[in-house]
C-alpha cells in the first residue's frame, strides 16, 4: 500500500506480512490474453509479486531457417516477411539486399527511394499496431480502435502498390516487382497527411493519461548494461539511452542522405529505460517515419522515369561466399547471416530477429514486479511472437 | 470463396489405445465427460428450435486462437472498418469456458497442438471452430516444415475453412456469414453432439502428436 | 387474499425490472462503447440496430453445456452465481422510483441497500475459491482486497446524506433533498460514484477481472447459464448503484411534473450514471491493485470524513 523508492508493496488482503505464504507457479500462455500470440511465461509468483520469470518459446517455431534452405532466391522472399508479420517489408528487405550485395548489383536509384518510402511506411504501419495494443493490455480498450483506423489508411495505399495488405511480396532481388502505379505518390501523400491530421486523437487518448502514466513510469527499467549483455536493440534500448539505430549509423537505402545532418531522419532516444520511455519512443518514431516518408515522396517526384529493377537470369545463383546483413526493422536489429556454395539456394541462412533478444531479457525484468506490472511489461516489449521462434 | 463441411468426427493421428504414459511425463490422458447441451434443448418442439437457433446464431463470442500473421487481419476484422460485431460475433470472451466460436488464425505448430486441443476441449458445447488462413487450412506456405501441423483440421473438427494468406477480413465475414447459415439450418441435439466424439472424449497430449517428418527436399530444378 | 396478491404483484413488477433494465444498460453499453469507437455495434440481431443482442446472448446462454471442473468444489462452485445475483434483486427491491412505485418500502432502506449489495461480493469469492483455478483464485482475491479498499469511504458519503437528511429511508432522504445539495454534497457524491464504480468491478477498477492479467479473475471456469448470471449481476449492479446515486445526490422523482412523471425522471437520472459508468470504460486504462488502495485510504476516506464534519457542521448551523 505504500510507495516507497522504486519497490511496490502490496499487503492489504493479499499474503500480508506475518502470514506464511507458499510460492505458486503460474502459466502465463501459450494462450494468453496478454501475449498476444503464443508466448508462454512460467512465472513463479508469492501472491501477486513474482519470484521469477522464464519465458519459454518454440510455440510458434516454423521452422523458416530449415525452409530457406529448400526455397531459391526468389522464394526465400515469401517466408522472410512471414516471421515478423508486422514488418513484412523491412523483413524481406534484409534478404534482398544481402543477395544483391553478394551478386555486387546495382539497384537503381527509383528503386532505392521506393524502397525506403515503403519501409518507413511499414515501420508506422507497425508502431500502429502496438500504440494500439498496448494500452489495450493496460485496460484501455479504446486507442487500438484509433490506431486502426490510421493502419487501414495506410494499408490501402500499401496493397494499392504491393497487392497485399501484410505481406507485401514487392521487393524483388535486383528491385520492385514493379512501378509505382500512376498517381500512387499522390495517394500516399494524402494518406501521410490524415494519418499526420488524426494521430493527435490517439495520442489525446494515450499521452498525459495520470492512469497510464502511473501503471507505466518507473515500471520495468531496463538499464544500458542489462541491454548490452542481451543484445536487446529497438525502440527498447533507445529508451534506455542507448542511442543506436542503423539506419543511421550504418546507413543502407537512402538512410545515408535522409539521416545525415540537414536530413529529416534523426534517432529518437529516451534515458527512463522505463514502460513510458518505451511507450514516448514508439510515438514520436511515428513522426519521424512520417517525416521520412514525406522526404521520400518528395525525391521520387523528381527523379525521372525508369526502370525499378534490375533483369534477373533465369536461374539466379548467388556466388560462394557468406555475408551478414542488418537492418534496422522497426523492432530492433534484424539480421540474415547468408552462407553460399553457389548454388540457387543458400547453403545456410541464419535469421537474427529482434525481438528474441527483447523477450530474453524479461527473465531479468519480471522479478520483483506484481502480476499487473508484468502485463504492462510484457506489452512494453513490443515483439511479435513469429520473430522470437521463426 | 469460402467452403463450409460438415463436422466430422476428430481423426485421430495415432491410434488411441490408452497409452501408459511415459515416466515422469505429467500429460496423462484424462477421460472427459460426454457433454450435453443446456437443459430444454433437446425437449424443444421445433417453432422453439428456430428461436433456440436464431440465438446461436446472432451471438457467437468468440475466442480468438491468434498464432500467427493472420490474428493481425482478424484484428482488423474486429475493427471499426469491418467490425464483424455487427454480425453479433463478440470478442469479448476472455477465455475459452466462454466462448461459442473459435477462430484458429495462423500456424499451429505440433508443439502448439496439444494447447489447441486442449482449448477446443475447454469449449462448451455447442462450439464452432472457423480455421482462419492457409496455414491453419493445411500448413500453407510452411507446408514441407518440420515443426508445422498440416492443417489445425487434423487436431479438431473445423466448420468453416477461409482460405488466404492471410485472407482479408472480408473473407472473415464471409465466413461468419456462412457459418450463421450452417446453424440456422442445425437441429442441436445431445445425441447429435456426442456423435461428434466417436464414442469417447479424452484428452491427451499423445493423440495430437504426429511422427518424426523426414527433412525437406530440395526444389525441383 | 388481497395482501397475497400484492406481494405477488410487487415481486413480479421487481423481477421484471430486473430482467429488463440490466439489459438495457448492457445495450446502451454495447451501442455507446461502439460509438465512441467510430463503430456501429450490433446490428442484426433482431432487426433493428440489433436491439435484440443481448437476447440473443441469452437464448444461447441457456443452449450451452453446463461444465463444472473436475477439482471444482462441486457445490459452492454451483451456488455462486446465486449468492452473486440475488443481493441485487433484493436491493432492487428497496429503492423507490417515486414515493408510490417503490415495492419494499423500509424505514431503514439506504442501510438495508448497502449491507445488501456487500453480499454479493461473497459470490465472487466463493467462484473464485470453488473453481480451482489458480487465476479465479487470484481474481477472488483480489475482489476481496477491493471490497476493504471501497466500502468505508461509501458507506461515510452515504451517511453524510442520511445525516443531511434526518432520516435512513431512501423516500425520507429524497423527501428532504435540495438542490443545494448538488453543491454541498459533491465531495461525498464523488466518492460514492468512484467506490460504486469499484463496487461493481467496472473499468477502471476493473482488477478482479482483468482479462489481460488474469483471464476473467473469478468467473474464468463458468460457462452458459451461470456465466450468463454473473453478466447478469454486474449490469444489475450498475442498475442498481445509478438509481441509488439519483436518489441520494440527484434529488430522484424531483422534477417537472414528478406527481405523475416522478418514475420516469428517477429512471433517466439513473440512466443518465449509468452512461457515465459505460462511458469511464471507454475512456479509460485500469489502475492497479495497490494503486486502488492507495486512492481509497488516502482519498477517499479523508474526503468522505471532511463531507461528514462539513454537513455535520452544516445540520448543526442550519438548525
Amino acid at each position: 500500500m505504500t510507495t516507497t523508492e522504486g519497490r511496490r508493496e502490496l499487503t492489504v488482503g493479499m499474503g500480508a506480512g506475518g502470514l506464511a505464504t507458499a510460492d505458486m507457479v503460474l502459466n502465463i500462455g501459450p494462450q494468453h490474453p496478454a501475449t498476444h500470440g503464443v508466448l508462454r511465461l512460467r512465472i513463479v509468483v508469492d501472491g501477486e509479486r513474482i519470484v521469477s520469470a522464464e519465458p519459454i518459446v518454440g510455440y510458434m517455431h516454423r521452422g523458416a531457417e530449415k525452409l530457406f534452405e529448400v526455397r531459391d532466391y526468389r522464394q526465400i522472399i515469401v517466408l522472410a516477411n512471414r516471421h515478423d508479420w508486422l514488418s513484412a517489408f523491412s523483413s524481406e528487405l534484409g534478404v534482398v539486399l544481402g543477395v544483391e550485395r553478394m551478386l555486387g548489383m546495382e539497384v537503381p536509384e527509383r528503386a532505392v527511394w521506393a524502397r525506403t518510402l515503403l519501409a518507413e511506411l511499414n515501420r508506422v504501419l507497425n508502431h500502429l499496431m502496438f500504440l494500439g495494443s498496448y494500452p489495450l493490455e493496460l485496460g484501455a480498450i479504446t486507442p487500438i480502435f484509433y490506431a486502426f483506423r490510421e493502419r487501414e489508411e495506410l494499408q490501402a495505399v500499401m496493397e494499392e502498390a504491393s497487392g497485399g495488405r501484410m505481406h507485401y511480396m514487392f521487393n524483388r532481388v535486383g528491385g520492385l516487382k514493379e512501378d509505382l502505379p500512376a498517381g500512387w505518390l499522390d495517394r500516399v501523400a494524402y494518406a501521410v497527411q490524415a494519418v499526420r491530421g488524426r494521430l493527435p486523437d490517439l495520442e489525446a487518448l494515450i499521452v498525459g493519461n495520470e492512469i497510464l502514466e502511473a501503471r507505466t513510469r518507473g515500471v520495468g527499467i531496463v538499464t544500458p548494461e542489462t541491454i548490452a549483455a542481451y543484445g536487446v536493440s529497438g525502440p527498447i534500448a533507445r529508451a534506455a539511452g542507448v542511442d543506436m539505430d542503423l539506419r543511421r549509423d550504418e546507413p543502407y537505402l537512402a538512410y545515408g542522405e535522409l539521416f545525415a545532418d540537414s536530413g529529416p531522419g534523426r534517432v529518437v532516444t529516451r534515458t527512463a529505460g522505463d514502460c513510458l520511455a518505451r511507450l514516448e519512443v514508439l510515438l514520436e518514431q511515428v513522426h519521424v517515419s512520417l517525416d521520412l516518408a514525406e522526404a521520400c515522396l518528395d525525391r521520387l517526384r523528381t527523379l525521372p522515369q525508369g526502370p525499378v529493377n534490375v533483369k534477373l537470369p533465369k536461374v539466379l545463383k548467388v556466388p560462394e561466399g557468406d555475408l551478414y546483413t542488418a537492418t534496422e526493422n522497426p523492432l530492433g536489429f534484424n539480421g540474415y547471416y547468408l552462407v553460399s556454395r553457389g548454388e540457387k539456394t543458400p547453403w545456410r541462412l541464419k535469421l537474427r530477429s529482434a525481438s528474441f533478444n527483447n523477450v530474453a531479457v524479461l527473465a531479468e525484468v519480471l522479478p520483483g514486479n506484481l502480476i499487473a506490472d508484468m502485463v504492462a511489461i510484457l506489452g512494453s516489449m513490443f515483439f511479435v511472437v513469429g520473430d522470437v521462434d521463426k | 470463396m469460402t467452403t463450409t463441411q460438415p463436422t466430422q468426427p476428430t481423426q485421430p493421428t495415432q491410434p488411441t489405445q490408452p497409452t501408459q504414459p511415459a515416466p515422469g511425463s505429467t500429460s496423462r490422458p484424462t477421460p472427459l465427460p460426454m457433454p450435453r447441451v443446456g437443459p430444454a434443448t433437446d425437449l424443444a418442439p421445433q417453432p422453439i428450435r428456430v428461436v433456440l437457433n436464431w440465438g446461436r446464431r446472432y451471438s457467437l463470442w468468440v475466442f480468438n486462437f491468434g498464432l500467427a500473421c493472420c490474428a493481425i487481419e482478424f484484428i482488423a476484422a474486429s475493427m471499426a472498418r469491418h467490425d464483424f460485431i455487427r454480425l453479433g460475433v463478440i470478442p469479448f470472451a476472455p477465455g475459452p469456458r466462454q466462448a461459442d466460436l473459435m477462430v484458429v488464425s495462423g500456424t499451429v505448430t505440433d508443439k502448439m497442438a496439444p494447447a489447441v486441443r486442449r482449448l477446443y476441449d475447454q469449449m462448451p458445447e455447442p462450439k464452432y471452430v472457423i480455421s482462419f488462413g492457409a496455414c491453419s487450412n493445411s500448413g500453407g506456405p510452411y507446408w514441407d516444415s518440420y515443426s508445422v501441423t498440416k492443417g489445425v483440421d487434423t487436431i479438431i473438427p473445423v466448420d468453416v475453412y477461409v482460405p488466404g494468406c492471410p485472407p482479408r477480413p472480408e473473407s472473415l465475414l464471409q465466413g461468419i456469414l456462412k457459418l450463421q447459415e450452417k446453424i440456422a439450418a442445425e437441429t442441436l441435439t445431445t445425441k447429435g453432439i456426442r456423435a461428434k466424439y466417436a464414442g469417447h472424449r479424452i484428452a491427451s497430449a499423445a493423440e495430437v502428436n504426429r511422427p518424426l517428418v523426414p527433412p525437406p527436399t530440395k526444389a525441383a530444378p | 387474499m388481497n395482501d397475497a396478491v400484492e406481494v405477488t404483484l410487487r415481486a413480479v413488477g421487481v423481477l421484471a425490472a430486473f430482467l429488463v433494465l440490466p439489459l438495457l444498460v448492457g445495450q446502451t453499453e454495447h451501442k455507446v462503447m461502439a460509438h465512441m469507437q467510430g463503430r456501429l455495434g450490433p446490428m442484426y440481431a433482431g432487426g433493428f440496430h440489433g436491439w435484440a443482442q443481448l437476447v440473443a446472448d441469452g437464448v444461447k446462454f441457456v443452449q450451452k453445456e453446463d461444465i463444472t471442473p473436475a477439482a471444482a468444489d462441486q457445490r459452492v462452485f454451483r451456488f455462486a452465481p446465486a449468492v452473486a445475483l440475488v443481493p441485487y434483486l433484493v436491493a432492487m427491491a428497496a429503492i423507490p422510483l417515486s414515493p408510490d412505485v417503490v415495492a419494499a418500502d423500509l424505514p431503514a432502506s439506504a442501510v438495508f441497500v448497502l449491507a445488501v449489495t456487500a453480499v454479493g461480493i461473497l459470490g465472487t469469492l466463493m467462484a473464485g475459491w470453488a473453481s480451482a483455478n489458480k487465476y479465479s483464485l487470484l481474481g477472488a482475491m483480489r475482489a476481496a482486497a477491493q471490497l476493504l479498499s471501497y466500502e468505508l469511504p461509501m458507506v461515510l458519503a452515504v451517511a453524510s446524506i442520511c445525516l443531511a437528511a434526518g432520516s435512513l429511508s431512501l423516500s425520507g432522504i429524497v423527501a428532504a433533498w435540495s438542490p443545494w445539495w448538488l453543491v454541498l454534497q459533491l465531495p461525498g457524491a464523488i466518492v460514492f460514484l468512484v467506490s460504486a464504480v469499484a463496487e461493481l468491478q467496472r473499468p477502471p477498477f476493473d482488477m478482479p477481472v482483468a482479462d489481460s492479467e488474469i483471464v476473467f479473475g473469478a468467473y474464468t471456469e463458468y460457462t452458459g447459464l451461470r456465466f450468463a448470471f454473473f453478466l447478469l449481476s454486474e449490469y444489475a449492479g450498475i442498475v442498481v448503484m445509478s438509481l441509488l446515486f439519483a436518489v441520494l445526490y440527484l434529488g430522484g422523482w424531483h422534477g417537472l411534473a414528478s406527481d405523475q412523471l416522478g418514475w420516469l425522471w428517477t429512471l433517466l437520472k439513473g440512466f443518465c450514471i449509468a452512461v457515465v459508468v459505460i462511458w469511464l470504460r471507454v475512456a479509460w486504462p485500469r489502475l492497479r491493485e495497490d494503486q486502488l488502495q492507495r486512492l481509497a485510504w488516502l482519498v477517499l476516506v479523508p474526503l468522505a470524513l471532511a463531507q461528514l464534519a462539513l454537513t455535520g457542521v452544516w445540520v448543526v448551523v442550519a438548525a
